[in-house]
């Protein structure tokens, strides 16, 4: 239980420390909260379903409170819970992370998200899933950039109203069902065709939040608006509760409608895996090319998952991980560019690599973890996961293939256009010391999983036969 | 040590040269710098001629299992057989010259520590990728040494003038590799699908002893899939154009990467893969056309640049061709020797164009060049003994290897045989014409340059010494039994006794008489082309024509057959425009709109954002935080 409630413990006594050491409270926080995950993560055993919190009884609603954790709900919470701090770190010398509201919501964001990887309960699952989005919506709403209030506007009402397609879903549910517990929601036996519109339902709120194609346009604009710590918070975290959803409650609850859905959720994710590499191509905002660079990665994702073999799912997993290594890793690098040129446009840039070399090494990193090149934690994962697709239909797995070269064009080319040839601008601060700590953070987790992918198998391996049994 | 431990010393040793001199490089002197990498190398060399002399038998180490699922693993594993040996050997050897040649070229370079960082990890991924059991550990290296090329190609990055279009080059490099390691990826996928294991032993024991072998067509998607990686690593036709590009790299590069190594990792693919091709007599016959139209089209291109080291890239090209026409008429050892010979001369030539480079304070054009050899004497001498080697003057090693190959075409038909000679011819024309023109005639650049003109320091002159001496006795290797009949084939019957699924392979070879008549209508041609050319540019004193003088063919040839205008037409302008049209109108018209007009209907008529358009929202946030905050603490305490 402390798991759950330590986030909500230092948001509160953020209220009380001053504001001179609120940015260290914020990090202190969540490094405390990484302790204790590592506590649980040290105990478990990749068998075993751990109960947190069960309350043995029910609501009037069927709400049952029951909170626990397998293999691949501990693995989420360690990955969120080890990059919160990374996220503070690296953002650890801008005037946000001296704002107490800004840690306050993070801490929120973090009790919120800690919540709905474990809940075991579907309406605890929702609950969790709506109030994730308070906080980050107020980090966006403060602290964005000032063009941000119609946008704003589309990115709420939008994933409010994926949100409301997941409701629907668990209220079509609760006339079949004693309550919401995981294991009651399982049981259930659904007709075809309902199976169908529940998994819709389900699927809505996931593939906004992912997004996945042609339910992302909230979301360049809204990653170009939020301030460089928002934009993490919602490509590298944020985004794994859809992805997380999938695999735990969308596909089990409805396996019914799996092989109806199958082609049609595939086909939408590879569409989105060339659709956004193509249009990354010809971006000049380097923000948006690393936005639109999320989309193509993410839609390869969500298409492994919907293959629903053990294979696959594990591959996912270790996408999902790198995914927000690279992520954070990228839009870190967008934001220094950003904070220190007062610019995204990358044909202003240019020559950086020759003043700033540190800066120019770690963007380099990154910019190779994203194309999943050899020693990064992408090349196993998407190895798989092109494996996996080719299996299910070759054409598939050619669509989904071109990701290796549209990937390597766009991200080469953002690199190097900002990078690259004479110097346009005379002055360019290198990495400051938290930059440079949080880029070696991330680089150290690029290829330690780059090398070594099985200690995340071994992790979430036995949960995923389990689930991938369901259907 | 055993041959376990050699191995993986072998394989260690570059790698840790490359992370000492890339963490602490930075503030240590460029000479330890550049002793550390040079030091790591030529004692991986020492380590791999032992484990060669060892003889051992075909052997496996298992590393590590890198990912293991239901129906297959992954696995980090070193199979130590003849091939991979041999391979070693070159990558280490002709790697450690270059290393050291490197010390003396890159002197004054600001990247120095950077750039042998760059080096030895480049010999680290290619030896992964010969040394590997399977395909994975091979496609890791092939990523790998990919990569390495890219930032080696792309070194010079921050240079004023052209530091943009050397990033470009380099970006063009790695682009045209990834099409075709999708193409080798989508192979191995089906290789998976079909054997469950991507271990070559395992395959091999699969294909040819249990005869276990999927349908003609799957066989033909296989082999073909690997071919188009080959075709994107070798240069072959339609993925060759990079090639050339990378010349923007320093010259060492081009030698190590783009002449000796690199370049040579899509013929060990296929002799790896013999097993496969072996079955698939369709894969053969596109590959050997496709080797044999290449080697036309880039020994026509080269006959007319200017530039030496374009010269020499499009020879490259070239040459690979011939190995890949080697390949598909399943003479595995014919191409390995060539792949040997050619590593030894060709990366002589680049070397040595290299030292003349540097004598020319970083002129490249042949134009600017003339009578070069009595201002460097040795890089001359050098250099005319790789340009008799690639030409196939009699005795030198270019000479037998490529000998070799026409014995082979032969056998397999006289108009191939034909079309061989014609690459042949063509390649004495354009090697003597740019050694004629470097070397002899008077010197045609400015007069500052002439003063500067100096021999090369010790440290280059030694490896093209070295070079030199191996592409002179380099043929002694796997000689046609004519000259010594003891040590006949030696290089053929090596690899064969314990490549997987190689000693299968039937390999024939032509009666003495034979050998001697085509040896002597080879040599025949060589020597003509290298009178006529001597003549020509030396007794009548002919330079090289001004681009605008080109007429008829020379347009063509030099303007590289027009295949990046083609490309550009056929492939960039339409992924461009797709980009901008799905963007423009997909994305920012179709899509963009009908949310915009949905959020809108839904934000104007639904009750909660009234609310937040007034301007509310925060509060109303706040107390729903609130709300659920302590609905959830009202529940915990309950229980």
């Amino acid at each position: 239980m402390e798991l759950l409630l330590a986030p909500l413990f230092f948001a509160l006594l953020l209220a009380v420390v001053p504001k001179k050491f609120v940015r260290l409270a914020g990090i202190v926080g969540t490094l405390v909260i990484l302790g204790i995950t590592i506590g649980h993560v040290i105990t478990f055993s990749p068998n075993n379903v751990v109960s947190v919190f069960n309350p043995n009884a029910t609501t009037k609603f069927g709400l049952t409170f029951k909170m626990g954790y397998d293999g691949i709900g501990l693995f989420m919470v360690i990955l969120t819970n080890a990059l919160f701090p990374v996220i503070l770190l690296s953002n650890f010398n801008r005037s946000i992370a001296h704002e107490k509201s800004f840690n306050a919501m993070v801490l929120i964001m973090q009790f919120a998200m800690t919540g709905l990887f474990l809940a075991m309960d579907g309406i605890l699952f929702y609950v969790f899933w709506e109030m994730t989005l308070i906080p980050i919506f107020l980090i966006l709403l403060w602290f964005g950039a000032p063009e941000r209030k119609t946008i704003l506007t589309k990115f709420f009402v939008y994933t409010f109203v994926g949100s409301l397609g997941m409701l629907l879903s668990l209220m079509a549910l609760s006339g079949l069902t004693k309550d919401f517990s995981y294991e009651s929601l399982l049981a259930i036996k659904l007709v075809p065709k309902s199976a169908f519109w529940i998994m819709s339902g389900f699927f809505l709120a996931f593939a906004i939040k992912i997004p996945v194609f042609p339910f992302h346009t909230w979301q360049p604009d809204t990653y170009t608006v939020a301030p460089v710590a928002g934009t993490m918070l919602l490509s590298a975290l944020m985004l794994n509760m859809a992805l997380f959803g999938m695999v735990k409650w969308m596909i089990p609850i409805a396996p019914e409608a799996l092989n109806e859905m199958k082609f049609l959720i595939i086909s939408l994710g590879i569409i989105g895996v060339v659709y956004a590499g193509v249009i990354a191509i010809k971006q000049q905002d380097i923000k948006r090319i690393f936005a639109y660079a999320s989309i193509s990665h993410v839609g390869l994702i969500t298409a492994g998952i919907l293959l629903f073999n053990t294979e696959a799912l594990s591959a996912v997993f270790l996408q999902i991980a790198n995914h927000s290594l690279v992520a954070i890793g990228l839009f870190l690098a967008a934001g220094i560019l950003e904070n220190r040129l007062n610019t995204r446009d990358i044909n202003a840039m240019g020559g950086i690599a020759k003043i700033a070399p540190k800066f120019a090494f770690w963007f380099a990193v990154t910019a190779f973890a994203s194309m999943a090149v050899p020693f990064t934690s992408g090349f196993v994962g998407e190895f798989l996961i092109l494996k996996n697709l080719f299996s299910y239909h070759w054409v598939v797995g050619l669509i989904a293939g071109s990701t290796l070269v549209f990937g390597a064009i766009y991200t080469l080319r953002a690199y190097q256009l900002s990078m690259y040839g004479a110097p346009k601008i005379s002055s360019f601060e290198d990495l400051k010391w938290n930059e440079l700590a949080a880029f070696f953070l991330l680089s150290v987790g690029i290829v330690i999983l780059g090398i070594y992918p099985q200690i995340v198998l071994d992790f979430v391996g036995p949960s995923l036969v389990k689930i991938s049994k369901i259907r | 040590m055993s041959v376990d431990q050699l191995i993986l010393a072998i394989l260690a040793l570059p790698l840790l040269g490359a992370f000492f001199n890339g963490v602490f490089g930075k503030n240590l002197p460029n000479a330890l710098v550049g002793s550390i990498a040079t030091g790591v190398m030529f004692l991986s060399f020492v380590l791999t001629v032992i484990v060669f002399g060892s003889q051992s038998e075909e052997k496996i180490i298992h590393l590590f299992s890198v990912i293991t699922t239901e129906d297959f693993s992954l696995n980090a594993r070193i199979q130590v057989d003849a091939l991979s040996i041999w391979m070693t050997l070159i990558v280490t050897g002709v790697g450690a010259l270059i290393h050291l040649f490197s010390m003396g070229y890159m002197k004054k370079d600001e990247g120095y520590y950077k750039f042998f960082t760059y080096l030895n990890l480049f010999i680290f991924a290619m030896l992964i990728l010969v040394l590997g059991s399977n395909y994975f550990m091979l496609f890791f290296g092939w990523e790998g040494v990919g990569i390495c090329s890219y930032l080696l190609i792309g070194f010079h990055y921050s240079d004023a003038q052209k530091g943009m279009l050397n990033g470009i080059a380099a970006r063009k490099a790695f682009i045209m590799n990834r099409i075709g390691d999708l193409g080798l990826l989508i192979g191995l996928f089906l290789i998976l699908d079909q054997f469950g294991t991507l271990e070559y032993s395992e395959l091999s024991v699969a294909m040819v002893i249990q005869a276990n072998q999927p349908a003609v067509w799957v066989l033909f998607t296989i082999t073909m899939c690997l071919f188009i990686g080959a075709t994107g690593k070798s240069a072959q036709i339609p993925l060759f154009t990079w090639l050339p590009d990378a010349m923007a790299g320093p010259t060492p590069v081009s030698a190590l990467i783009h002449a000796a190594t690199m370049v040579t990792a899509g013929i060990f693919l296929v002799v790896r893969s013999n097993f496969f091709f072996e079955l698939a007599p369709m894969t053969q016959e596109i590959m050997l056309y496709i080797g044999l139209v290449t080697s036309l089209v880039a020994a026509f291109i080269a006959l007319r640049q200017n530039d030496i080291k374009k010269v020499l890239a499009y020879s490259t090209v070239s040459q690979l061709g011939l190995m890949f026409v080697a390949l598909g008429m399943g003479a595995y050892t014919a191409a390995i020797f060539h792949v040997t010979t050619h590593a030894f001369f060709k990366a002589l030539l680049f070397l040595g164009s290299g030292s003349v480079i540097h004598a020319m304070s970083d002129e490249q054009d042949i134009r600017k060049m003339g009578g070069l050899k009595k201002f460097i004497p040795i890089t001359h001498l050098t250099f005319l003994i790789g340009t008799l080697a690639i030409a196939g003057f009699p005795f030198l090693s270019g000479f037998y290897s490529k000998d070799e190959i026409l014995a082979h075409a032969v056998m397999h038909s006289s108009i191939l045989y034909g079309f061989l000679m014609l690459s042949v011819a063509l390649t004495a024309v354009y090697m003597f014409r740019l050694y004629f023109l470097v070397f002899h005639g008077n010197f045609r650049g400015s007069e500052e340059t002439k003063n500067h003109l100096h021999e090369s320091p010790w440290n280059m002159t030694i490896p093209l010494v070295v070079l030199a001496a191996l592409s002179i006795f380099g043929g002694i290797l796997n000689l046609p039994g004519i000259v010594f009949h003891s040590c006949k084939q030696w290089l053929s019957h090596y690899l064969n006794y314990n490549t997987d699924g190689l000693n299968l392979v039937e390999t024939e070879h032509l009666s003495n008489y034979d050998s001697i008549l085509l040896m002597s209508a080879a040599v025949a041609l060589t020597m003509v082309i290298l009178l006529v050319s001597f003549f020509y540019y030396v007794k009548k004193g002919i330079l090289a024509k001004e681009d605008s003088a080109w007429k008829g063919w020379e347009l063509a040839s030099g303007n590289k057959l027009y295949f990046d205008e083609i490309y550009g037409f056929l492939f960039v302008k339409p992924i461009e425009g797709l980009a901008k049209i799905s963007y423009q109108f997909l994305e920012l018209m179709v899509l963009n709109k009908s949310i915009n007009g949905l959020v809108g209907a839904i934000s104007r008529s639904g009750l909660i954002v009234r609310k937040w358009q007034s301007g509310i929202i925060a509060n109303y946030l706040f107390w729903m935080v609130l709300g659920i905050i302590g609905l959830v603490v009202y529940y915990l305490l309950k229980f």
